[in-house]
């Protein structure tokens, strides 16, 4: 590793770090309104009614079949033709709001669906009515058991904003193939790019890991 | 709401419940007046738990008529949220497996339905939740989460959470199944204290030493029918079916 090599990335780094902080704020926006959008799909299908059930199985596996690359192009190149029009950062949001909605969907689903349904049965012979069952004994240990699968799938949707630089939102890749293009070193910088996605998931796997024998308790 | 004694808290009338070709429970009929603790004994696979589960129809029974505190209901012409709410709350039910919410601290687990049931503020139901720990043996245990108690103090609880909704019947389905006999002991001393207080008992169990000592009928359950009934007294020591001698003597030599 030579000087200059080191002296590119001391210079190269703040525009990463914008970057990254575009990707963060990405990947933050996608979940805040994907999960509960997991949440709300989880709870459909397991409802009574067939109808909300069929509706919540076809927008998961669309969500799911569709891969996020091409949502997101739909959402930003197709929609404006429907008369929907996104900014760039909007749009990343939408679409990755959109997978993150199907696949975390199934998470929850499959969390709910660990609660024993002894205390489902507690809860109705005490009189609480199904929305309190819901509400206070099966969605928070629903989704308590679901955190660790939650949290490794966060950290592919952080990879995934990746993804959104195809659609010019500058994101930590997308600066880094600024740099690329302005200085055609773009070995150097995706290197260096890489590094930071690595800096970031490495140690947020370590986390999961850890919570993921934590979370066991009380349960 | 106070019953005087004579009246029935529970009438099942020709209660048929079947899960697919088989049938649990034919043509049952039980009166349950104020006051009276009835044990339900028989073999497994009798319906004795099935029967219970009709009650506060946890089972949907496929004909008959159920009345709980002067509420008629004929579960096959479908049963609303609202009449399902105000059947309920009259019956307390205690399970084999205890059924606590087990992120939920003990006091929240007896707080929580009382909030949501019949309107209590905290206060007033963590006061009352207190009142019943205290009584159950267990007033030390309420910050305590379920996973850090034994069997016999969670089934306790679940007692208490049962009792602080004011019920006036209470169901028991095989409530020390689970247990150590000597767990077991502690939760059926807290079963003879309520009896003792009059609360009205329909008990699902094994335990023929609290029948006989506690229950003021017993009912014999086998293949889904009632066979035989009757004071514990004639019942547990000079039965007159054939099948109710068999299934005495197999619990005996236990």
């Amino acid at each position: 590793m030579n000087d200059s090599l080191l002296s590119s990335w001391v210079e190269w780094t703040p525009a990463l770090l914008d970057g990254l902080w575009t990707s963060l704020q990405l990947t933050g926006g996608s979940l805040a309104i994907g999960i509960p959008g997991g949440l709300l799909l989880a709870l459909l299908m397991s409802g009574r009614s067939r109808v909300v059930k069929a509706v919540a199985i076809v927008l998961v596996e669309i969500g799911r079949g569709m891969p996020a690359l091409v949502v997101l192009q739909l959402v930003y190149f197709g929609l404006p033709s429907a008369g929907l029009t996104f900014g760039p950062f909007l749009a990343a949001t939408a679409a990755l709001a959109l997978t993150t909605a199907a696949y975390t969907s199934e998470i929850l689903r499959a969390g709910l669906q660990a609660v024993p349904a002894g205390e489902v049965e507690a809860a109705a012979a005490l009189g609480m009515s199904h929305r309190d069952s819901l509400r206070y004994v099966v969605i928070p240990q629903g989704v308590r058991v679901a955190i660790p699968a939650l949290l490794g799938f966060s950290i592919q949707i952080f990879q995934a904003t990746s993804l959104t630089f195809t659609i010019a939102v500058p994101e930590l890749l997308g600066q880094a193939y600024s740099i690329g293009a302005a200085t055609f070193r773009y070995l150097d910088v995706l290197v260096l790019a890489g590094l930071v996605y690595l800096a970031v998931v490495l140690p947020a796997g370590s986390i999961t890991r850890l919570l993921e024998r934590r979370m066991g308790r009380h349960l | 709401m106070t019953l005087t004694t004579g009246t029935s808290v529970v009438s099942l009338r020709g209660i048929r419940k079947e899960f697919g070709d088989h049938v649990a429970v034919r043509d049952v009929s039980l009166e349950v007046p104020a006051g009276e603790v009835v044990a339900i004994i028989g073999p497994s696979g009798s319906g004795k738990s099935t029967l219970l589960r009709c009650i506060n129809l946890l089972e949907r029974p496929e004909a008959g008529r159920i009345e709980v505190l002067g509420q008629a209901v004929e579960p096959q012409g479908g049963v609303s949220a609202a009449e399902l709410a105000k059947l309920r709350r009259g019956v307390g039910m205690v399970f084999q497996s205890f059924n606590l919410f087990p992120h939920l601290t003990v006091l929240r687990n007896i707080s929580l339905p009382q909030e949501r049931v019949l309107g209590r503020s905290r206060k007033e139901a963590d006061a009352r939740s207190l009142q019943l720990l205290e009584r159950v043996g267990l007033a030390d245990k309420g910050a305590s989460y379920p996973s850090r108690c034994s069997g016999g103090q969670q089934q306790r609880v679940a007692i208490a959470r049962a009792l602080a909704l004011d019920p006036q019947v209470m169901l028991f389905d095989e409530p020390t199944s689970a247990l150590d006999p000597e767990l077991g002991l502690e939760v059926l001393a807290v079963m003879r204290e309520l009896a003792a207080d009059g609360m009205t008992m329909v008990v699902v169990t094994h335990e023929i030493q609290f029948a006989a000592d506690v229950a003021d009928r017993v009912v014999v359950m086998a293949d889904g029918a009632i066979i035989e009934q009757g004071p514990p007294s004639v019942v547990l020591t000079a039965p007159t079916v054939e099948r109710t001698k068999k299934f005495l003597r197999a619990v005996m030599d236990r």
